[in-house]
């Protein structure tokens, strides 16, 4: 599904990425845990297309050059990225936000629009799932959340997208144990054969309950370790110190 | 342009048949509007809209009387959304009054050309106003008296009128404890005209007066929109100016707030493009102890329009626990428009409460990716954004009916 070679990037002349080489197959779940400043943030925004860095290498994304594609093709094909820091957007109402979003994708792919009565009961039965309390969704999108709510809000927005390849940029921060059960739960219910997930975090504590297929360390713009679940735990234990 | 104006005036004066006194009143402030002529920016109020300049350089051979044209009786309604009470005003004159929607004896509006107040104008414009109102409408509500439907003064100009001046007067009378629901709406269909209007409001005890200036289909008339509003005891004025429409347009609001508990709002969107240049000049004055006022004006800037709002809380210092508030934030979307913000408070009560912000700037890029990483085009996050920037200081009307009225014309998403 995605192939990611030599990928460099540079931010006012600074190199971030600094060669990271990753494959993601459908159906994995992908764990990319590192320090502050190895560059998690950084491979996100790149995956996702974000405008200021200077990217070079190799990133296919099935059969296209994903670094080719602008930000809404992306989300087009299937791409979504769960913000570490949700964006809040005064004036524009949450639901609106998600029929807009849900219908250019729709539209995109050449699929039929959903009128707002299909898209409510969407809405609905997704935030059912998440145990999401629909109320939040006519407010202004993200505008006096709460942190466990905005964190939600992007899970609720990942499960009425449902995109092939998701990437998670530190959801657990900011969630107290009852949210982060509960956001995990929501990813946990998307996993499927097609649908990839690449999670970025500082702690192994969101890997207790979204168990990934594999765990990549990255460190310094470089992916320097890989393995299965268990090197999360061995990592929780000794630090990264041990690896740089 | 003096020449003018003293011809068309004894013109006016012969065809309208107005007894000496009249002419005399008028005279007064023809005199007073002659000595002063239009502002430019040397006077402080002016210094980011000359409206000389404007108006020289966007109307030729500028006419101040026009008796050529016929008035038109029938007169189709803008406002089809909800039933409402009318007035018609084409070419400046009265064409039509229906408030069918209520008590005859409750709503009283008379037409009266005479002027009987002798005024000590100072402001050049409301002189001229006085000097040529070819329209003097009395609005009373009576005391303790609700409208049941909105009144809308629609404010037409046709085809055949060309660089003319019209000046409007309308005086607004609600007694105790009544209310009023009016909308002023301009239908532009003339060019280069300078557009002079003054309201007056006021609104005594425990009476509510909303009312709304929309100014939304593009035109490139001049206008000068001038709002008194003074307000008694326990008194409430909400105001939304909805700017949009006009090549230029001020829109100039004082409002006292004579008595304690008495309350002021205005809001307001100004969303400009091409070479469109607005302005929202607010004057409050806080006279009376316990007293209110808050403001909120949005502003968008394409192209290279301009847009000014100049705002003034003055509390007197008879106004202890005065609670004032103003905030204005504009969006420039090209580096060739211009914003100026001139935000004042003059306080001479020592327990009061007043804020005022404003803030400038692009939209922003985190917001517009966050948004585009969802699928939306560049194009579509824009105007969200935009949209829901505006949407801020539309959601603070108070009537329904009337603000998605506002909604619809903005084409907001629902």
């Amino acid at each position: 599904m995605l192939t990611i070679k030599d990928l460099k990037a540079n931010i006012d002349n600074k190199e971030i990425l600094k060669g990271l080489n990753l494959k993601i197959n459908p159906g994995e779940v992908h764990a990319i845990m590192g320090p502050n400043g190895s560059g998690k943030s950084t491979l996100s925004n790149v995956l996702s297309g974000k405008k200021g860095y200077t990217v070079t290498g190799d990133v296919k994304y099935f059969n296209e050059n994903l670094l080719d594609l602008e930000i809404e093709e992306r989300a087009h094909k299937g791409i979504f990225l769960a913000f570490q820091y949700p964006l809040e957007i005064p004036g524009v109402n949450t639901n609106i936000f998600l029929k807009t979003s849900l219908n250019a994708i729709k539209k995109a792919k050449g699929e039929k629009e959903l009128d707002a009565i299909e898209f409510l009961k969407l809405v609905k039965q997704k935030a059912g799932e998440l145990k999401f309390d629909e109320k939040i969704l006519s407010r202004q999108l993200n505008v006096g959340f709460s942190g466990g709510e905005k964190k939600k809000n992007e899970i609720l927005q990942m499960s009425i997208l449902n995109p092939r390849l998701s990437i998670l940029d530190e959801t657990d921060s900011g969630l107290d144990i009852d949210a982060l059960k509960i956001v995990s739960e929501g990813v946990n219910a998307l996993r499927s054969k097609d649908s990839s997930f690449l999670i970025i975090t500082h702690y192994q504590r969101l890997l207790d309950y979204i168990k990934p297929d594999f765990v990549h360390v990255l460190i310094n713009g470089q992916i320097v370790k890989s393995g299965g679940s268990e090197l999360a735990i061995e990592l929780e234990s000794k630090g990264y110190e041990t690896l740089s | 342009m003096i020449e003018q104006l003293k011809s068309d005036f004894s013109k006016m004066t012969e065809n309208l048949k107005f007894s000496e006194s009249n002419t005399q009143l008028r005279k007064k402030n023809l005199t007073n509007f002659i000595d002063k002529g239009f502002p430019n920016k040397r006077i402080e109020d002016w210094k980011f809209s000359d409206l000389n300049q404007i108006i020289s350089s966007n109307i030729e051979n500028l006419r101040f009387y026009n008796d050529e044209i016929d008035v038109l009786k029938d007169q189709t309604s803008l406002i089809n959304k909800f039933e409402h009470n009318k007035i018609f005003f084409t070419n400046g004159v009265i064409s039509k009054i229906d408030i069918k929607h209520e008590d005859d004896a409750k709503v009283l509006i008379t037409n009266d050309l005479n002027l009987n107040k002798n005024t000590n104008e100072t402001n050049p414009l409301v002189s001229l106003n006085y000097a040529l109102a070819s329209a003097h409408t009395s609005i009373v509500v009576k005391e303790n008296y609700s409208l049941n439907k909105p009144l809308i003064l629609y404010n037409i100009t046709t085809k055949e009128l060309n660089s003319t001046a019209l000046n409007l007067r309308i005086n607004i009378k609600l007694e105790k404890n009544s209310t009023l629901k009016l909308v002023t709406i301009f239908d532009d269909q003339s060019q280069n005209n300078f557009i002079n209007i003054t309201q007056n409001f006021d609104i005594a005890q425990d009476a509510i007066l909303k009312s709304y200036k929309i100014d939304h289909k593009p035109n490139s008339n001049i206008k000068y929109f001038y709002n008194n509003i003074n307000l008694e005891k326990n008194s409430i004025s909400e105001n939304f100016i909805f700017s949009t429409g006009s090549k230029f347009i001020k829109n100039e609001v004082n409002c006292n707030l004579n008595d304690q508990y008495g309350s002021a709002f205005i809001n307001g969107v100004i969303n400009l493009k091409n070479s469109q240049h607005h302005e929202i000049k607010t004057n409050i004055n806080h006279l009376a102890e316990n007293t209110k006022s808050y403001q909120l004006i949005k502003t968008v800037l394409n192209d290279q329009s301009k847009g000014i709002y100049q705002g003034k809380i003055y509390v007197d210092q008879k106004a202890q626990k005065t609670n004032g508030y103003q905030l204005s934030k504009a969006l420039l979307l090209n580096e060739n428009t211009e914003f100026d913000g001139k935000p004042e408070l003059e306080i001479y009560a020592d327990d009061v409460k007043c804020s005022h912000g404003s803030t400038s700037g692009n939209l922003d890029e985190d917001s517009i990716f966050y948004l585009m990483s969802r699928g939306l085009s560049h194009q579509q996050s824009k105007e969200l954004l935009i949209n829901g920037f505006l949407m801020d200081a539309v959601e603070k009307i108070t009537d329904l009916e009337i603000k998605n009225l506002i909604k619809d014309m903005m084409g907001a998403v629902e």
